[in-house]
């Protein structure tokens, strides 16, 4: 995955590298909701087997790129939006990219296998080739023994690895995550993070991955984008040079801390600017 | 289990101590058997007819099922209906409402001129008194459905009925079995009262013919059959949402 790395990114690389075919392109994308403009000019590629990594301020527009990118939201009239090599409407990725939103969303009525299964039943698989190909898949997931359980029943961190286990075994190329762990305790968030980066590195699947957390964002991702206060764009792509597999105390380490350091620079900048623009918009009245 | 073996016996044991206290009250109070005869008079005149409480107990319970299944499938089905097309909605509910205002008794008279004396027309009016609280609970529990689970759904390539049985109507379930529970006992009520148009068999024509002539007995043998049917009825309408619905009692 970082085999294609160049050996001596500087600390920005502001264009991205040259690759043959991304997965996944978003060129000049705008998307206003009426008088609002939530993306402006928004531009990303994600590459085959890459993990990408979102953050920026809060209302940057995160949530907007995802809906598109899911293929709940159609951007406005102009962008270009390429999955696979092709051009293609947002409406035409639904089904083809596995998506996880914030909250695990899980149906209290099913339990955890049958939860898990949710999006192979949607797409026609036999219940029980699904719960025999779950019930393999559970022990990774750290869900062993709890397959007959339902949702109130577990806590926060295996539900979000329940939620996390029918985003997998919906096996689409292009995995989106939208801040998975952000409600859960910083102990429990650190044990997931390594654990899906195990999960990513066995099934080798592409994931665009948002978050608040730069040091979460740092720690998995192959690159970082760092997101404009509204109207997003991509205000800057920082390669992430980290030697994989990525061990707890390389957070400590001085190139952790370096890359840190320029990203909070660029999102401090956007959060003063949305939220000076925040107090311009009340003042006059 | 031992705990619903305990909650068994407490309740057996609560209608025992009722019945004592009905019992003795009277003798004690020497209350005229005119307001209030002993329940052990009242039980001795079933067990001396038997036949006509049984087939009047059968009767009502075929027009009172029949009624409520009828209203509840029809309630749910328009509830999903009015949900899904907006314009139907619009359209149908108010007339929905305003049926609602036709007092039964007036709609009963209509519902025998049409039917006759059959038990088609009691289940009809017990229908009537039904489907109207399916489908406004219906309608209100498919409007709590998440918007971030149907989006979820819709990631996954759902299609409108995979997304209705799969998340809509499991989410609206505890709302269904809250307007059931309340068919259960207005079906009832719609069958009985179907009855007092005319009929031969029922516990709404024994309750009716007591009345004319005045024996009270059998005024509150017929009542207690029908308090029979009717807690009977709605307590296996709850024990089934206690089945199908057990996550929401959970949470």
């Amino acid at each position: 995955m970082q085999a294609a790395r160049l050996p001596n990114p500087g600390p920005t690389t502001e264009a991205p590298q040259a690759r043959p075919e991304p997965l996944l392109y978003l060129g000049a994308l705008n998307k206003t909701f009426g008088p609002v403009a939530a993306l402006s000019g928004l531009q990303a590629s994600v590459g085959p087997g890459e993990f990408v990594t979102v953050v920026g301020p809060s209302g940057c527009g995160k949530s907007t790129l995802f809906n598109i990118v899911a293929g709940l939201e159609e951007p406005d009239a102009g962008g270009i939006l390429r999955f696979e090599g092709k051009s293609c409407h947002a409406a035409d990725l639904l089904g083809r990219v596995s998506f996880m939103p914030q909250r695990d969303l899980l149906f209290p009525w099913r339990n955890v296998v049958d939860n898990a299964i949710l999006a192979l039943e949607v797409e026609g698989m036999p219940r029980d080739q699904a719960r025999a190909k779950a019930l393999k898949m559970l022990p990774e997931f750290g869900l062993a023994g709890f397959e007959k359980q339902y949702p109130n029943q577990l806590s926060g961190g295996m539900r979000q690895r329940v939620a996390l286990m029918r985003t997998f075994l919906f096996e689409r190329d292009l995995m989106l995550l939208d801040e998975p762990f952000g409600a859960l305790d910083a102990l429990t968030r650190a044990m997931m993070q390594r654990w899906l980066l195990d999960v990513w590195q066995k099934y080798r699947r592409t994931i665009l991955f948002i978050t608040h957390d730069v040091d979460e964002a740092i720690f998995l991702g192959d690159r970082v984008l760092v997101m404009t206060a509204r109207p997003g764009s991509v205000k800057l792509e920082q390669v992430v040079d980290l030697p994989r597999p990525r061990r707890p105390e390389i957070v400590t380490s001085p190139e952790f801390v370096r890359l840190k350091r320029t990203l909070l620079d660029a999102i401090e900048e956007e959060s003063m600017k949305s939220f000076q623009s925040s107090i311009a918009q009340e003042k006059p009245q | 289990m031992p705990v619903s073996l305990r909650k068994l016996i407490r309740l057996l044991l609560g209608l025992a101590i009722a019945a004592v206290v009905w019992e003795g009250a009277v003798l004690l109070f020497g209350i005229r058997p005119y307001y209030l005869p002993r329940l052990s008079t009242i039980l001795l005149a079933m067990a001396a007819t038997p036949r006509a409480y049984v087939d009047g107990f059968l009767r009502t319970l075929a027009e009172t099922l029949i009624g409520f299944a009828s209203g509840g499938a029809f309630g749910v089905l328009m509830g999903v209906a009015f949900f899904r097309l907006r314009a139907l909605r619009e359209m149908v509910f108010p007339i929905f409402v305003v049926s609602q205002t036709i007092p039964v008794i007036a709609f009963g008279a209509l519902v025998v001129l049409w039917f006759g004396n059959t038990l088609l027309a009691k289940a009809i009016i017990a229908f009537y008194l039904t489907f109207f609280p399916v489908t406004v609970n219906t309608l209100l529990g498919l409007e709590t459905v998440d918007p971030k689970q149907v989006d979820l759904m819709r990631s996954f390539g759902a299609s409108n009925r995979q997304l209705l049985l799969r998340l809509q109507l499991p989410t609206a379930l505890p709302q269904i079995f809250v307007a059931l529970r309340l068919a259960a006992s207005l079906s009832l009520v719609g069958a009985i009262v179907g009855e007092w148009f005319g009929d031969t068999t029922g516990l709404g024509v024994l309750l009716l013919q007591a009345m004319f002539t005045e024996n009270v007995v059998a005024i509150w043998a017929a009542l207690l059959a029908a308090a029979l049917l009717g807690t009977g009825f709605y307590a296996v309408v709850a024990a089934v949402e206690r089945r199908l619905v057990f996550w929401s009692a959970e949470q």
